[in-house]
């Protein structure tokens, strides 16, 4: 157990030290603020960059024989007003020919059909899919169900018979968030995932690793021959790393609003809180994992064992929610899925320290926290003894 | 505190699962003297020290040191410890690593960390780090280490393996430097004629004392001419009995 008081000294010459080996080790350090920046960025591009190149050809196969409205027409402006899908109208045979060849990956079929017992013909709306991304084809879908609500906005008050009324007079379809925005996508949601799952990758292996060279080398010996407590040392390492963890978090935020412009509400001091609490998890996760290695390449081998899962289940890309039941019930063992449904809260919903979105999830966090100091702490003198 | 005795141990023993590294250890080691603990590898030497640096805890039996009943945690700060490996950050720089342990011993002072710099002859590769040393240099490293606070008692481990002779006569001249300044010295060595240089000498062997004394009653009681001959008399004396 810790045992207080603790002398900040101490504390404090370990802490130095840490900051004077990364100093030392600029490799490490590049990789550290470089990497993730990179990734949140790529992310952002390849998102952004992909949904942009979607397009969709529209086939109005026969018109509306009533009036002179086009609700192909009125489809491919209304898509090219929603700019997530380009759009073009083209006629069945060369679409279909463009869909297999790759150019287009939907095809939005119009057609007009007589109803019994009115004059107004009925709109069929078919939409075939290339279909080999999920993702892709969700967008086009979304895209084309949005066009198609405009088109009947439109097409209402074509129908009354009051030309003279815009349509936005007529019936005002307002769209309105609750979160995020319309311009709100994937890489907004994945910013705060990536603060918090690489605040707990760099520092769960930079101490897994530093602490079994501490082992290795002797110098932990050293220590403990020293009058120095295990509660010192266990905190000047989680302020050595919690520093450069809470350099880490400014630096991915900086590039995700700043360059990738997402949608960001939250409050710094609260995303900082979250990634201190964050590494003092992780620092003493590694700690006591050290223990179980015997060389470097044997940390390497936690990767898989703590992060990938971590990374899968929580909800670093697909939401807990979305998962099976079974495997909620594991996502709600790691740790980081809380940290970063708090993160989230914080900087998409803008949500306080005293929102329970926050709150809650801050709450776990610092339960698993105290419960992986206490293992560490148990673990500080393993192999000295 | 004046006490006479540095380290005084009766019936000290220390078991790793099965194997006894320590049996009945009865020791009594002499303020200001340079004390050596001979042996073979496995003989409890490493086994003793890090009972004295309080690294273990001793299976049972009894162990002071200056004046306090192991474990103390009170008493560490008086004492400097060099293990046998160097024990070094690699990254940090010969002098970071000084004030690294001159903190953690609450006694950064910044003139005493060029003393021992001077002492070890580093001043000139004070700002190396210590990965682009060579052997010996980290060795004088982790000397300097284990003296910046100034112990009162100092506990080295094989601290002239893989040292270069004259490096080594350096050592031996500085500990006689240390012992005139009233700092108790307990070396473990399996070199036989760095024990010579010992004021006193426990022959060790299987976590057992063979022998105790000066170097040179060792050889006059065991009737050889080398401490080497020497350690095989008693060797065989014990082995016989036992």
């Amino acid at each position: 157990m810790l045992r207080l008081p603790v002398s900040w000294a101490r504390i404090l010459a370990i802490f130095l030290r840490i900051l004077q080996q990364f100093r030392r080790d600029r490799r490490t350090l590049a990789l550290m603020f470089t990497v993730p920046v990179l990734v949140i960025l790529l992310v952002g591009y390849v998102v952004r960059s992909s949904e942009a190149s979607l397009s969709v050809a529209v086939v109005e196969e026969t018109v509306d024989p009533t009036s002179s409205f086009s609700a192909g027409g009125e489809l491919l402006t209304a898509l090219e007003q929603a700019g997530s899908v380009r759009a073009e109208g083209l006629p069945r045979a060369e679409a279909e020919e463009q869909l297999d060849d790759g150019d287009v990956q939907g095809i939005v079929y119009l057609n007009y059909a007589a109803q019994a017992g009115t004059a107004i013909p009925k709109l069929d709306v078919e939409l075939l899919l290339e279909g080999t991304n999920p993702q892709d084809s969700g967008a086009i879908v979304r895209a084309v169900q949005r066009g198609l609500l405009q088109v009947a906005v439109t097409g209402l008050g074509i129908s009354l018979g009051l030309p003279e009324l815009s349509p936005q007079e007529l019936v005002t379809v307002e769209v309105s968030y609750v979160y995020g925005g319309p311009e709100f996508d994937f890489v907004d949601y994945e910013a705060p995932a990536l603060i918090g799952f690489f605040a707990f990758f760099f520092v769960f292996l930079l101490t897994a690793v530093s602490f079994l060279r501490e082992r290795s080398s002797g110098t932990l010996e050293r220590l403990m021959a020293a009058p120095i407590n295990r509660s010192e040392v266990v905190l000047g390492y989680m302020l050595g790393f919690g520093f450069f963890a809470l350099i880490q978090s400014l630096a991915i935020l900086m590039a995700a609003v700043i360059i990738l412009r997402i949608h960001y509400e939250g409050h710094l001091l609260l995303v900082f809180l979250i990634a201190a609490i964050i590494t003092v998890g992780s620092v003493n996760l590694g700690i006591f994992l050290s223990t179980f290695a015997r060389n470097e390449l044997q940390v390497i081998q936690f990767v898989p064992v703590v992060l990938v899962p971590q990374g899968l289940l929580g909800g670093v890309i697909w939401s807990v929610d979305s998962l099976p039941g079974w495997l909620q019930v594991v996502s709600r063992c790691l740790p980081l899925t809380y940290a970063i449904d708090a993160l989230r809260n914080t900087m998409i919903k803008g949500q306080g320290l005293a929102d329970s979105g926050v709150l809650g999830n801050v709450l776990v966090m610092v339960g698993f926290a105290a419960f992986f100091v206490l293992l560490a702490s148990r673990t500080v003198r393993q192999q000295v003894d | 505190m004046a006490t006479e005795t540095a380290i005084e141990s009766q019936g000290l023993s220390k078991r790793f699962g099965a194997v006894d590294a320590l049996r009945d250890v009865a020791l009594s080691v002499p303020v200001g003297q340079t004390y050596g603990l001979l042996g073979p590898n496995g003989s409890g030497k490493t086994t003793f020290i890090r009972l004295v640096a309080g690294l273990l805890r001793a299976t049972a039996g009894r162990l002071t040191v200056l004046g306090e009943p192991m474990p103390s945690r009170r008493i560490l700060a008086d004492i400097g410890y060099m293990p046998q490996t160097p024990a070094l950050y690699l990254e940090l720089t010969v002098r970071e690593n000084l004030l690294f342990f001159a903190r953690i011993y609450g006694a950064a002072d910044r003139d005493r960390v060029e003393e021992v710099l001077a002492v070890v002859g580093l001043a000139e590769r004070a700002d190396s780090p210590v990965y682009a040393l060579s052997g010996g240099m980290r060795q004088r490293t982790s000397l300097a280490c284990a003296l910046v606070h100034r112990p009162r008692l100092l506990l080295l481990d094989e601290p002239t393996v893989g040292v270069d002779p004259p490096l080594r006569v350096a050592f031996w001249q500085y500990f006689r430097r240390l012992n005139q300044e009233g700092v108790t010295i307990l070396v473990s060595s399996h070199v036989m004629d760095e024990a010579e240089r010992c004021d006193r000498l426990v022959l060790l062997r299987g976590g057992r004392i063979l022998a105790e004394g000066s170097a040179g009653e060792l050889r006059q009681q065991a009737g050889a001419p080398t401490l080497e001959e020497a350690f095989l008399h008693y060797a065989e004396v014990a082995g016989e009995l036992g």
